[in-house]
């Protein structure tokens, strides 16, 4: 529409010019612009083109020449190469858009943003932006550059009998998967350690929630007295280390030797419990203890939560002629759910690879005959028991895959679904 | 306007990618040409310097004075740093090697030879048969990997019984003679004896003396198709091994992964009158102020020997040394009776020399000498990768034995199951 009102055609010949990064803005008599534009892409080609040929040529082949071609290192460069042309792209694409963009403002007749004003609008609009930028780049190393490794990892036959430098990695497709579910001995310890897990998750989980909020809701009771301390004494186990609260309490657990199989029982007048070979109480022992370990964070979360809820609520409901149950799931519950829900997602997911607290009180233990998992095995001890005593890199990082596309699927669904990510306020 | 962008960004990619594949296959060629020169160039020529990883604190007081008169010697400067034997020097050779910053010279358990040797972290090695005579048979055995060897023992260990003589006046000859006397002084926290049964590197013990074997001995090296686990023999161990818990001599306090611990501090404490342990316990019971005797382990009730796992640990040339001549030079120097034995008066890791074990050093200590003797008896732990299918379910199955949940004959027909299907399944022919 614009081009029918103009006579002059600035936004193409910028746009095309801009094929070579700067010339554009050179067409378009931003001189500095378009020097910064040239010296960074010439710099970017210069510096980054042999890197990001041998990285594109490495993640295709994975190496031609074992020992001298080492696929895991070319995988990483590889990803590296993909990820600096991401980046090169954008900054063309930029360099483009720019182009076009300041040709149509000529075209239109508008004058172009002198070298002040460009950098007044860099720094009023581009601000954020700016700052981001160091965190950002951090991040995509940091986070996205393992992630894509395990990703791509997943589609190798990366084990030890295809290990650089004697070996080479190769591309194997959806092997891994096929395999964990069509290899009797995969599938039936697959699904004997997700049910377990999913299990583990929502027990565990929902134990230490629950009992965080009932305790936080009884210490404040507005007539107790010595909240002060009570509230402190609620959120020790918090304040101890887990990996020692977890050791000490298998020791405790000891079958013979643990305090509570030969006192507290005793002194209950019951028999001594298998806790740590009979997989049934090795987990309601785990549940037990990570319950312990997880509601003081609940307790005191709820707490604070607890404490802007205003009184006039409660006030008005008993004018209605509220029961107290009435109240709790009314107000109390409603609105702590709210200010919590995305908290309580993340401590389910949190569970879910709860690697501490199953690897240090049991090793995933007791063994259990025909499976090569313990009983208490999760996901992530497993894969942790496939990796170190089998080299079985490649299907550890499929079955990682799997976990995460579950724990992502769920954590997303959950998100979307809580009403704190879609409203901005309750009350 | 968008389509001719993503043309445009798609022939930018595209000239990209098609300027890689020359580059990379020139500097391929040069590379390989240059690596192979070298190395035959450099076969004899001295280099001005080797690196050595040592195992952790193992280096004190007498590596220093075998580098001297190394570099005394030949010349050749070298250099030494510590590592943590058990993960850390694999992991890091894993890493550095490709680099191009490994050591020239590594130890290693030899349990991990196999695997070390198919990822191609260290080589083989050539030395006179003159040198291989001066250690023990079995030690150079577990040196070896498909018929090569691939390294040169620093130092062995094995199991062997250890007593507290405030308990036990004098050391039983015989398991029965230890069973009698456990059921007698086995009251409330007393134990006449603990060995941590349940885990496979002490159960091997009984059930190779009863006539099971892990790996079937073949012309080139371990048969991994036969295995000997659910062998009569092994059935009998097996159940022997369970005499022990069914009877309560063994409580079950000290099964699974925390059982050690709990066996310890039970010794420590001076309740337990004799244990099944390593020579590296030793120390820390001596610490713990106990009075302690250390003797072989008794025989069996069917009059052999308590066939131990023996460990070995070796010196290794590094795949990535450009002197492996030299290299090989080096370890030959540093397992040689001389250094041995100075590292064993340092570190008190018994050396595999058979020229030590008649020396007044070892034949005086009692600990050394009674880990030399059941060392004859012992079994090198296979060092095949397959060896690492083996542990898991043979944990597995002692453990339902312990706790009674399983008997000895489906417990161990289950558990070679398990380990064969993980053979194949993880180990494919070569």
């Amino acid at each position: 529409m614009d081009n029918l009102q103009t006579t002059t055609n600035h936004k193409r010949n910028a746009l095309l010019l801009s094929i070579i990064p700067g010339l554009g803005q050179f067409y378009n008599k931003q001189l500095l612009k378009g020097l910064i534009f040239l010296i960074f892409s010439s710099s970017f080609g210069f510096v980054f083109f042999e890197m990001i040929g041998e990285g594109f040529w490495g993640i295709v082949t994975l190496g031609e020449i074992p020992k001298l071609d080492h696929s895991v290192f070319l995988l990483i460069d590889g990803i590296i190469a993909i990820i600096i042309t991401i980046m090169g792209l954008a900054i063309y694409a930029f360099n483009l858009y720019d182009a076009h963009q300041n040709g149509k403002r000529r075209d239109l007749g508008i004058a172009v943003n002198s070298v002040r004003k460009q950098y007044h609008n860099l720094i009023d609009n581009g601000f954020p932006y700016l700052m981001i930028t160091p965190g950002f780049f951090l991040l995509i190393f940091v986070v996205i550059f393992p992630i894509l490794f395990v990703l791509l990892l997943a589609f190798t036959n990366y084990d030890l009998y295809h290990s650089p430098p004697n070996n080479l990695v190769d591309w194997i497709g959806f092997q891994n998967f096929v395999d964990i579910f069509r290899l009797d001995i995969w599938r039936t310890t697959f699904f004997a350690v997700l049910a377990w897990t999913i299990v583990w998750t929502f027990g565990a989980t929902t134990l230490q929630v629950a009992l965080g909020i009932f305790l936080a809701i009884l210490v404040n009771q507005k007539d107790l007295k010595g909240k002060a301390i009570i509230r402190t004494i609620m959120i020790l186990p918090w304040a101890v280390p887990a990996f020692i609260t977890i050791l000490i309490f298998s020791g405790m657990f000891n079958e013979t030797f643990g305090v509570i199989n030969r006192t507290i029982l005793p002194f209950l007048g019951m028999e001594g419990i298998p806790w740590m070979t009979n997989e049934m109480w090795t987990r309601l022992a785990l549940i037990m203890i990570q319950t312990w370990l997880g509601f003081p964070f609940i307790f005191a979360m709820t707490t604070g939560v607890l404490q802007s809820i205003p009184d006039e609520l409660y006030e008005a409901a008993t004018v209605d002629g509220a029961s107290i149950m009435q109240k709790f799931f009314s107000i109390t519950l409603p609105l702590v759910i709210f200010a919590t829900a995305p908290i309580l997602i993340t401590q389910y997911t949190f569970n879910f690879n709860n690697f501490n607290v199953i690897f240090l009180f049991n090793g995933g233990g007791p063994a259990i005959p025909g499976q090569n998992a313990g009983g208490t095995d999760i996901l992530i001890s497993w894969i942790y028991r496939l990796t170190m005593t089998s080299a079985q890199y490649g299907k550890a990082a499929a079955v990682t895959m799997i976990l995460s596309i579950i724990v992502i699927s769920v954590a997303l669904w959950q998100f979307k679904r809580t009403k704190s990510f879609q409203e901005e306020d309750m009350m | 306007m968008k389509k001719n962008l993503l043309v445009m960004m798609l022939v930018f990619l595209l000239a990209i990618l098609a300027a890689c594949a020359p580059d990379r296959a020139e500097e391929t060629t040069p590379d390989d040409a240059g690596e192979d020169g070298t190395e035959e160039v450099t076969e004899e020529a001295k280099p001005e310097k080797l690196v050595i990883w040592e195992d952790i604190d193992k280096s004190k007081d007498w590596l220093p004075a075998a580098i001297a008169s190394f570099e005394e010697e030949h010349g050749i400067e070298v250099e030494f740093k510590e590592l943590n034997m058990a993960d850390k020097i694999r992991d890091q050779l894993r890493l550095d090697g490709p680099s191009g910053s490994a050591p020239d010279v590594v130890t290693l358990p030899h349990d991990q030879i196999g695997q070390v040797v198919i990822e191609g972290l260290i080589q083989e090695i050539t030395v006179d048969e003159t040198v291989l005579e001066t250690y023990s048979e079995s030690s150079v055995t577990a040196q070896m990997y498909d018929g090569k060897l691939y390294g040169l023992p620093k130092a062995t260990e094995t199991p062997v019984l250890i007593y507290n003589k405030e308990l036990m006046e004098e050391a039983p000859k015989t398991m029965d003679e230890l069973y009698a006397f456990s059921k007698d002084f086995t009251k409330g926290d007393n134990y006449g004896f603990l060995a941590l049964w349940d885990n496979f590197y002490f159960a091997h013990g009984a059930i190779a003396g009863m006539g099971g074997y892990v790996f079937n001995e073949a012309a080139e090296g371990l048969d991994r198709d036969d295995i000997g686990l659910n062998n009569e023999g092994a059935v009998e161990g097996a159940a022997y091994i369970q005499q022990w818990y069914q009877e309560g001599l063994f409580p079950k306090g000290i099964i699974g992964e925390s059982g050690g611990a709990a066996m310890d501090g039970l010794f420590n404490e001076g309740k337990v009158a004799a244990v099944m342990n390593g020579p590296w316990a030793f120390q820390g019971m001596r610490d713990a102020g106990i009075d302690i005797g250390i003797v072989p382990m008794p025989t069996l009730p069917n009059g052999e020997p308590v066939k131990t796992f023996m460990g070995v640990k070796g010196w290794h040339v590094t795949e990535f040394t450009k002197n492996p001549y030299w290299a090989t030079k080096l370890i030959e120097h540093l397992s040689n009776d001389e250094n041995s034995k100075a590292r064993f008066v340092a570190v008190s890791e018994i050396p595999a020399n058979v020229a030590l074990v008649d020396d007044p050093i070892i034949a005086d200590n009692e600990g050394a000498k009674a880990v030399a003797v059941q060392s004859q008896y012992a079994v090198p732990m296979p060092n095949i990768p397959e060896m690492a299918e083996v542990w898991g379910p043979m944990a597995t199955a002692l453990q339902t034995l312990a706790t009674g949940k399983a008997q000895p004959q489906e417990a161990l027909d289950e558990a070679v199951k398990s380990i064969t299907t993980n053979i194949e399944t993880n180990h494919p022919d070569k």
